[in-house]
């Protein structure tokens, strides 16, 4: 491989990095306080407001079940307003964070619904509000789970980076279709598909062992 | 924070009777929950009326389901009472806000059967949660943690997990945490259904000692006989939502008249024949036969030497089949079953002793 072409390895793979660690920041600052919401407001629950849970459980999943290619070229009009752009990395990082808030917000739901009943009970029984409920209670205890859940939204955002290409969003899935598919050259996509298993692998490992070091449940005396 | 504790504990310190107002009334309450759809509703509690003294340990007892749950959860507004009034110090709480009841909440601890500790938090954290949740200085909060973790016996697990306690270890947790904010009331929900008997002992010794020394109220709901007459001053049986016998424990379990209670009763102080005189036992008495009697002893006289004086005064031979003494709220009680000679006048002077001594007793059958 020429050193140009490791250069755009180098380059795609920052790229790649880039998006990916935006569109999780954002989209786990937007999907936490949302996955939440969705754990508890309910009929019954601590902040019960079950039009508001229905109507937004009904746009996660309307904007989960759309194709991420189709909602890539759905929300261009939202992506230039957002970006000043439609294409490029910087552009790519809108559509990317649309998709990734409420699969996040999903996740972080599913976690703490898992956190026993009991604990919020006793924390009621000692006079705690609802958001010290929230503060104290739900999230320390679902943060093994949100962190695995984390790890995986992460590791589906690297997925769903490579088809931002498609709108002139850089990146690793970008760099495989153009050079290593439409201009045959196979070591430049076995380049990328090593480097991506190397990222998916590194981000899964440091998810799997920081969720087992935040764990206390399965320490035995 | 050590404050609020101040009056009673005198008082109990010093030997004075608790005060008479109750610390928790329940007047004609009664809770209903909407039934699931499709359902009616299901009517949980009914014409609940019961007092719980001032530095009493009070205990209701009943099989699941009856309401227990329901009841104790009134006290500290987890349930609202559909119907009824609740009084907690003369006040009358039944239309508290949730506001309202989350300050009272901090005068009120509760343990749960299944501890409810949080397993991100080591014990220290645990047992300060509640303070941090009242807003208390972290200085404050270390020391009356330290008090507490010192109390319950458990100062050198204050940096280990959940995780790494025993059961009964994670209830002195529960407990520790209970009290830390200094409440005057301590509800326990099936506190020790989950342990086994050697710990179900000592939690229920710790309890005692919570009582005592700090002068707190303990209200406590269980489905377990023994833990009732361990510690328990007074105990309510409480039987499809509605209290079916109410009073001071030794006499409810000595004499109950409800046939719930006597069914909890039997369970613990009861008595059988043994297997093989049992199936032989008949009702009339044939010549020769001998019969087979049920001593109730209760209180004092439990401990009268019965035996020898039946068989040395009045020379008739008495025959131990089966017995068990046991204590109730710390005073004797037990049943003897013996056979004498069927025939008069041995019999006839037999009962007339036995109820000189002012005994119970009861002919149950005959054997050959």
């Amino acid at each position: 491989m020429s050193p140009d072409i490791i250069r755009l390895i180098l380059q795609a793979t920052a790229d790649t990095l880039t998006m990916v660690a935006v569109a999780a920041g954002i989209g786990t600052l937007l999907g936490l306080p949302l996955g939440v919401f969705l754990a508890t407001s309910k009929r019954g629950e601590l902040f019960a407001a079950p039009f508001a849970n229905a109507v937004l459980g009904a746009l996660v999943n309307a904007t989960r079940s759309t194709p991420f290619i189709i909602l890539v070229v759905a929300i261009i009009p939202f992506t230039r307003l957002l970006a000043g752009t439609s294409i490029g990395t910087a552009a790519a990082i809108v559509p990317l964070t649309v998709a990734s808030t409420p699969f996040i917000a999903r996740l972080i739901e599913g976690a703490i619904r898992e956190v026993d009943q009991g604990l919020v009970e006793a924390a009621r029984s000692m006079g705690a509000t609802p958001v010290q409920i929230v503060r104290k209670v739900l999230v320390p205890e679902a943060l093994p789970a949100i962190v695995l859940g984390l790890t995986l939204a992460i590791v589906s955002l690297l997925g769903f980076s490579a088809m931002v290409g498609a709108v002139g969003g850089g990146g690793l899935g970008d760099l495989g279709i153009r050079y290593g598919y439409q201009r045959f050259m196979p070591d430049v996509m076995a380049a990328v598909v090593a480097v991506l298993i190397v990222l998916v692998q590194t981000v899964q490992s440091i998810g799997d062992r920081l969720a087992r070091r935040l764990n206390k449940r399965l320490r035995h005396a | 924070m050590n404050a609020p504790l101040k009056p009673d504990a005198f008082r109990v310190g010093i030997g004075i009777p608790p005060l008479p107002e109750p610390i928790i009334r329940f007047e004609r309450v009664g809770k209903v929950f909407a039934g699931r759809r499709g359902q009616g509703e299901v009517e949980a509690l009914a014409g609940i009326d019961l007092d719980v003294p001032r530095g009493a340990i009070v205990g209701v007892i009943g099989r699941s389901g009856a309401g227990k749950s329901t009841l104790i959860r009134l006290v500290n507004g987890l349930e609202r009472a559909s119907s009824g009034r609740i009084l907690i110090e003369g006040e009358d709480v039944t239309g508290l806000s949730e506001a309202g009841w989350r300050a009272r909440r901090r005068t009120t601890g509760m343990i749960f059967q299944h501890f409810n500790l949080l397993s991100s938090r080591t014990v220290f954290d645990n047992v300060a949660l509640p303070l941090e949740i009242a807003g208390t200085p972290k200085a404050e909060i270390t020391a009356q943690v330290e008090r507490l973790l010192d109390l319950v016996g458990l100062a050198d697990k204050r940096e280990r997990y959940p995780a790494e306690l025993s059961g009964g270890q994670k209830q002195r947790v529960g407990i520790a945490r209970a009290l830390a904010t200094g409440p005057k009331v301590l509800l326990c929900d099936e506190a020790t259904s989950a342990l086994d008997p050697e710990t179900t002992q000592s939690i229920l010794a710790l309890l005692k000692q919570v009582n005592r020394e700090l002068g707190v109220t303990i209200l406590l709901i269980t489905h377990e006989i023994p833990v009732i007459k361990e510690i328990c001053d007074r105990v309510a049986v409480i039987e499809g939502g509605r209290i079916v016998e109410e009073g001071d424990t030794f006499s409810v379990l000595t004499q109950p008249r409800h046939p719930t209670t006597a069914r909890f009763v039997e369970a613990v102080t009861g008595v059988d024949l043994p297997a093989h005189l049992a199936g032989r036992l008949r009702a009339e008495p044939r010549p020769g036969d001998a019969a087979v009697l049920r001593i109730t002893f209760t209180g004092e006289n439990a401990t009268a030497p019965v035996i020898s004086r039946l068989s040395s005064i009045i020379g008739v031979d008495v025959n131990i089949l089966a017995g068990r003494i046991d204590a109730i709220a710390g005073k004797p009680f037990g049943s003897l079953l013996v056979s004498v000679p069927a025939r008069e006048p041995e019999l006839g002077a037999v009962l007339g002793a036995l109820k000189n001594l002012e005994l119970k007793v009861e002919v149950i059958g005959h054997v050959a």
